[in-house]
């Protein structure tokens, strides 16, 4: 059931993200759903489950973009990994912890992929995109992400509350 | 307290095969072909149909709000005629859409036939699902004749090319990523240079001689080496121009002649 519950989040999720989220696109920044998906499971999902979230995550965008196959699940598991073994010493209660984690999830995300693309591929990213676009995305995931990861919470509320089975797999 | 010492010793193992697994999709993504894995395809083959009925609501929610929205609201006290009049508006907004679609088409068809150019038209139903790639899904793939390396065009100008062509739906990535490069011409003087991404919003022309008498506004083209872009199809033009003090070659930005927030049908370029 709990694989069925994340094809159907996957699948809704990646599907949002390439087409709905450029309308929401400031700057020709836009929000990451993906990034804060894994965050959110990384804190809130029980044991190690944060870790395979974040990879199968992190594959399903790889496949989807047109970038290097592995940055992203790269990314995406380095992070699922950080906050699934941090997430008994974190706080993640109110906006201004989340913002911070997903302050902070976000530039390692922006960091592995300039660093890979530059060194593995020598792409012609200027470095400005380091102070410009990478600070930008952050910024734009610490504020409106608080406001998804409640969202997340009061969905997961409802559905726990209907199939209270599957309470053993959050926190 | 031996359990702890495991279980910190388990997530090492984890995070360890989890970097590695990561090294060997990349190094098994840069020296495998272009055509796309079967993880990949089939990913692509379960999004699509929910992308494509995204971006359709979407559209269609973009008209309401565009022509529907602004008009409604004026008579709320005759239930028949505004009943009548939400029917006419919706069946004129649908004409609308489609005639500006049409001419979007028609203008593609139009640049098609000056340049006369082997092409199909293909809509875009998605983009890069990360921030980093600037990279668009259209509607068209191998059915249709689409494969790796075409040139993507609008009748504004370069687009991008094909990356990846899945049976249905392909990958472009566009002139603006990180990892394209075009090889261009200024269209007065011919002097050459080349065309790269800066994966924002707008690109770089390196190696363009310190002493080339370069102005702001002036358009480039593309060269038709490289062979992928065919000779003569605008590519952006000069947005600013630096000269170092040092140095053989000037730092000039372009902005892209085609508008990547707003593309909606592209013509892919068969020959």
């Amino acid at each position: 059931m709990i694989v069925g519950i994340f094809t159907v989040i996957f699948i809704l999720l990646f599907s949002l993200q390439t087409s709905l989220m450029s309308y929401f696109s400031v700057g020709g920044v836009t929000l990451d759903l993906a990034l804060i998906l894994t965050v959110y499971c990384g804190v809130l999902l029980k044991g190690d489950r944060g870790i395979w979230v974040g990879f199968a995550i992190g594959l399903i965008q790889d496949c989807l973009s047109g970038s290097l196959l592995g940055v992203n699940t790269l990314s995406k598991s380095v992070i699922g990994f950080t906050f699934s073994t941090l997430k008994d010493k974190l706080m993640v209660i109110g906006f201004v912890p989340i913002s911070v984690i997903l302050l902070a999830a976000s530039f390692f995300d922006g960091l592995v992929y300039y660093l890979i693309l530059t060194t593995l591929l020598k792409a012609q990213i200027p470095f400005s995109f380091l102070f410009s676009t990478l600070p930008a995305y952050a910024m734009y995931n610490a504020l409106v992400g608080p406001i998804l990861f409640f969202f997340i919470n009061w969905s997961k509320q409802r559905v726990l509350r209907k199939y209270p089975v599957l309470e053993s797999y959050t926190q | 307290m031996w359990r702890k010492k495991l279980s910190g010793r388990k997530n090492i193992i984890i995070l360890v095969s989890l970097v590695l697994v990561s090294f060997a999709l990349m190094t098994f993504d840069i020296r495998r072909s272009q055509s796309p894995t079967l993880f990949e395809t089939v990913v692509m083959w379960v999004v699509s149909p929910v992308q494509n009925l995204i971006t359709y609501t979407l559209d269609s929610a973009n008209n309401v709000v565009d022509h529907y929205l602004i008009t409604v609201g004026v008579s709320e006290e005759n239930e028949k005629l505004k009943q009548q009049i939400d029917k006419l508006i919706r069946q004129n907004n649908d004409l609308r859409e489609e005639l500006r679609q049409r001419d979007r088409i028609d203008d593609l068809m139009e640049y098609q036939n000056e340049h006369q150019l082997k092409s199909v038209v293909a809509r875009v139903i998605g983009r890069d699902p990360t921030q980093w790639a600037r990279v668009v899904f259209i509607n068209k793939g191998t059915q249709d004749g689409i494969k790796e390396n075409l040139a993507v065009v609008t009748n504004a100008g370069v687009v991008g090319h094909v990356i990846q062509a899945g049976l249905n739906t392909s990958k472009v990535m566009l002139i603006v990523d990180g990892r394209s490069s075009v090889d261009t011409l200024f269209s007065h003087d011919r002097i050459a240079g080349i065309v790269v991404g800066t994966g924002m919003e707008f690109c770089e022309m390196k190696y363009v001689p310190i002493t080339a008498d370069v102005n702001v506004g002036d358009p480039i083209i593309s060269s038709g080496l490289g062979g992928v872009y065919p000779k003569g199809l605008v590519v952006g033009t000069v947005i600013s121009i630096t000269k170092a003090t040092q140095g053989l070659f000037q730092e000039i930005s372009i902005a892209p002649s085609a508008d990547f927030g707003r593309l909606e049908e592209v013509l892919v370029l068969l020959s």
